[in-house]
């Protein structure tokens, strides 16, 4: 029960990209179309959940009881580097299509703040082991709806009838701000 | 000086460097030889001169047949120009046919 609301928690009334505001960059980057943004959902949802798990038996087993907690920023992007290398090699190897329409923001999936700050979140805390796997699934959920949701809502605003000066990322900018607000109708929920 | 943090920072690295080495020899992608040859060849300088994002684009760009002058590369000099246009012209693709490009 207290992981349903931890998961609950984590993916709808603690959005990630919502209410804590990471991961804008990929955000606003891939969602013009919601296939596109779909795929980065996933490959987000693969690289934060073995992250969270990864870097949760580094911190535990290796650096606390070696008294070097100050290494874990250098340690958990070394892991999270590795672990978008790993998943950029086999998208290039799988599916030449969706590693060609992610171009550049795959690899910067490397330097999306959601996943760092997971893994930091998940220390800070401190969540026992199924706890930190609970939020390595829940926050790229989360996201995940979030850029599908956005990536369809851009896909309407193609075709209204947008101010001259609004067009384009500005638009795309205050649609984001508004999904905000929407959802902090629920904050404090759980 | 703390050794450990060096230790296991070396140690942590070395097993995801193996672990990236091991996926990469199972995940590995079979290029057309061509584009290898004919980055090697070209300047190297990675200026994006040429309109591409760095020289594996350029020549990615040149063996697939989008850029048809190797002259749009503004840092290569007739010499390499001429090299990259003869081994394009003469080098069959895994189709059996070279690309043609000009100077």
């Amino acid at each position: 029960m207290e992981l349903v609301s931890l998961f609950i928690g984590l993916t709808f009334v603690n959005n990630v990209v919502l209410s804590k505001f990471y991961a804008v960059c990929p955000l606003l980057g891939v969602s013009k179309k919601p296939k596109n943004a779909l795929n980065m959902g996933y490959a987000v949802t693969f690289v934060i959940f073995v992250a969270s798990i990864v870097t949760w038996c580094l911190y535990n087993f290796v650096l606390e009881p070696l008294e070097i907690t100050y290494l874990d920023l250098i340690t958990f992007i070394l892991v999270i580097a590795s672990l978008v290398q790993f998943v950029e090699m086999f998208l290039k190897k799988t599916s030449p299509e969706i590693y060609k329409s992610m171009g550049v923001y795959l690899p910067l999936i490397t330097t999306n703040c959601a996943v760092l700050g997971v893994a930091l979140d998940n220390i800070s805390a401190g969540y026992n082991l199924m706890q930190a796997a609970v939020a390595g699934l829940a926050v790229p959920i989360g996201f995940t709806i979030v850029i599908y949701v956005f990536a369809t809502i851009r896909e309407r605003l193609e075709i209204a009838n947008v101010p001259e000066s609004f067009k384009g990322t500005p638009i795309a900018l205050i649609t984001a701000g508004l999904m905000a607000c929407a959802l902090a109708g629920i904050a404090g929920l759980v | 000086m703390n050794i450990n943090a060096i230790l296991s920072l070396l140690a942590i690295g070395a097993v995801l460097g193996a672990i990236l080495g091991i996926a990469n020899k199972y995940l590995i992608v079979e290029e057309d030889n061509r584009i290898g040859e004919v980055m090697e060849m070209l300047p190297g300088a990675n200026c994006g001169g040429c309109g591409y994002p760095g020289c594996s684009g350029f020549a990615n760009a040149l063996v697939e047949g989008e850029a048809k002058k190797v002259s749009a590369c503004v840092v290569s000099n007739q010499e390499t120009r001429e090299k990259i246009s003869t081994y394009l012209n003469e080098t069959p693709g895994p189709d059996g046919q070279p690309v043609k490009v000009t100077v």
